[in-house]
């Protein structure tokens, strides 16, 4: 839809906007002690050519003015689509000033269709200016849309960062954390001791963390080994857990609990389906300026397809947009019963040497 | 004045130490008999089956199965099923508009006696929960994926699409699917609605139809119509079956 035609009150400016060319027109052409006629047959002309003139919008829209090879390419269809509407021009020039006659008010209109090509050049004219009209309002709106957006995205990053923070304290994994403890505390006081000071931990690092924005993978990979560590209560021998990781993958940054929640998806949509339970894998090495982490794990295909899968996963996506555009990415599948989530992130060096590492 | 009887009691729980509480807490009810312990929803079917349990603590998020399924496939086996959850909002919501009892993880044993006296007192004047009404509420009209059908303590899951189709008899359901019939304790009507949106049709007052196994439709004598799967089986159409039928296609 035309931006112009979509709103009445920016209609109305444009067709306001018209009138004083309209007038240049009856004051231009117009012949002394004719004053009437020239306006009775120009400001109606100018009204259907102001409708006209909209149509160069989409000629403006196909030939966006910032790709500089196509630009140029513009000219000879904007020559045509002028030669066309300044021919229209003189049709209608001409279809009017024979119903004004025919009207036999009065009014001898046929001075002005003396010389055509003047009708002629000033519609092909007016066309051009149309077309520079358009390009200023896509411009305009375009820069209005860009400011939009950045807003929104803005927005966005720090919604899914407020969610991601909010995720981290599952409710579930809180609950069923405490129903363990407080089931130890009657058989194994010091295993529930233990398990309290291990879901301490883990609270305490997501409530700090969740304002910092870069820890180092080692440090991340502490805050998922306490979540596993907690789970493996609740779970017992159904839930092992595997490492493998480069020293160089270990030193880089990523974004604080980027990790915990892909480990916390192979153990709530894998390992928690599986009456044998199974290994969670994790993988970490540099591949040229990447870093890129694999979180895999068995996986039961008949699993029910829970309400809220993936939720952990759709925000580790969100946040990977905000931080780093295109260049980070969460690649999922399942191929024969394992599931695997590959984290790719641009490599980011510790800075100097202060890799400070709490274990 | 302890009962005869001691009450039997199946506990059904994934986790270890949710399973120990819950048996450390009886201990402190000498009236109670704990006959099993199961690890995931297929055991606690069968355990059901086998041992007609007075009651069941019964977890929702479990392996294979979860606790709602669970309590499909037991229908009439347990008289009591007092389920246990950390945190679900859906299967909370399903409770409270049943007046369902249920414990949410972790609880005392305080609230745990409280709910085994009205569990006792529910088995007493012989008043099931509400099993269909509850499942109902929980799944809210959304589609099925599968179907679980109980045959004795085996437990069959058939994959929607695997459904040729269902024909009603009585107060059961005949499941026909990979050139086998099934029957499961459910009218025809409620599997229609959990089939709807799976590309499944009620062609006729005695049938819901996959519609991807129809071959063509034939015409029988006076008026009638009939339609012919792909294994030529011939299933009876109705008026408005037709009508459907022709809508969709």
């Amino acid at each position: 839809m035309h931006p112009i035609l979509a709103d009445a009150k920016q209609l109305g400016l444009y067709l306001l906007g018209c009138l004083p060319i309209g007038i240049v027109l009856i004051i231009g052409l117009g012949r002394q002690g004719a004053w009437l006629t020239a306006a009775v047959f120009f400001l109606p002309l100018m009204l259907i050519y102001a409708f006209i003139g909209l149509s160069s919008f989409y000629l403006c829209r196909a030939f966006p003015i910032n790709k500089e090879e196509r630009t140029w390419r513009a000219v000879p269809a904007f020559v045509c689509a002028a030669a066309t509407v300044g021919g229209l021009c003189v049709a209608l020039a001409f279809g009017w000033a024979r119903l004004l006659v025919s009207l036999n008010i009065g009014l001898q209109p046929e001075v002005y269709l003396a010389q055509p090509w003047l009708l002629f050049v000033v519609g092909a004219l007016l066309f051009w200016l149309a077309i520079a009209f358009h390009y200023v309002l896509i411009a305009s709106s375009a820069s209005q849309d860009a400011e939009r957006r950045s807003l929104e995205a803005g927005l966005l990053a720090r919604e899914a960062e407020l969610k991601a923070l909010r995720a981290q304290l599952d409710p579930h994994f809180l609950f069923n954390s405490l129903n363990s403890i407080s089931s130890l505390t009657g058989r194994d006081p010091s295993a529930a001791r233990k398990m309290c000071l291990q879901l301490a931990d883990f609270l305490r690092d997501t409530l700090r963390l969740g304002a910092a924005q870069r820890i180092s993978l080692q440090e991340e990979l502490t805050i998922v080994e306490r979540y596993l560590s907690i789970e493996q209560v609740r779970l017992g021998a159904r839930l092992n857990v595997f490492k493998e990781t480069s020293p160089q993958a270990l030193s880089a940054k990523v974004p604080a609990l980027i990790l915990q929640p892909l480990a916390e998806n192979a153990v709530l949509h894998g390992i928690a389906h599986l009456l044998e339970g199974g290994t969670v894998t994790i993988r970490a090495q540099k591949e040229h300026s990447m870093l890129v982490v694999w979180v895999s794990n068995p996986c039961d295909p008949d699993r029910p397809r829970h309400k809220r899968g993936g939720f952990g996963l759709s925000l580790v996506r969100q946040r990977l947009q905000s931080q780093f555009g295109l260049a980070g990415q969460l690649e999922t599948g399942e191929e024969r019963g394992e599931f695997t989530a590959k984290l790719s992130l641009p490599f980011e060096p510790p800075e100097g040497m202060s890799a400070n590492v709490s274990a | 004045m302890s009962p005869p009887k001691p009450l039997t009691v199946v506990i059904v729980d994934d986790e270890a130490p949710a399973r120990a509480l819950i048996r450390e807490y009886l201990e402190q009810h000498s009236d109670v008999q704990v006959v099993a312990e199961c690890t995931n929803g297929l055991e606690a079917v069968k355990a059901a089956n086998e041992l007609r349990p007075d009651l069941l603590f019964l977890d929702i998020q479990m392996p294979k199965l979860d606790g709602f399924e669970v309590l499909d496939l037991i229908g009439r086996d347990a008289a009591g099923v007092v389920f246990t959850t950390a945190y679900d909002d859906y299967a909370l919501r399903a409770f409270e508009v049943h007046a369902v009892d249920y414990l949410l993880k972790p609880f005392g044993p305080e609230r745990f006696a409280e709910s085994l006296q009205l569990a006792r007192s529910r088995i007493s004047r012989q008043q099931p929960i509400p099993a269909r009404e509850l499942l109902e509420t929980h799944r809210d009209g959304s589609a099925i994926d599968r179907v679980l059908i109980r045959d004795r303590s085996h437990v069959h899951v058939i994959p929607v699409e695997q459904i040729d189709y269902v024909e009603a008899q009585d107060d059961y359901v005949s499941i026909r699917a990979a050139g086998r019939s099934y029957l499961k304790e459910q009218t025809l009507g409620e599997l229609e609605v959990q089939l709807a949106a799976k590309g499944f049709l009620r062609i006729h007052r005695r049938y819901v139809l996959n519609v991807s196994r129809l071959a063509k439709i034939e015409l029988s004598e006076k008026d009638s119509r009939v339609a012919v799967l792909h294994d030529k089986t011939e299933l009876p159409i109705s008026r408005s079956g037709y009508l459907k039928l022709r809508a969709l296609l």
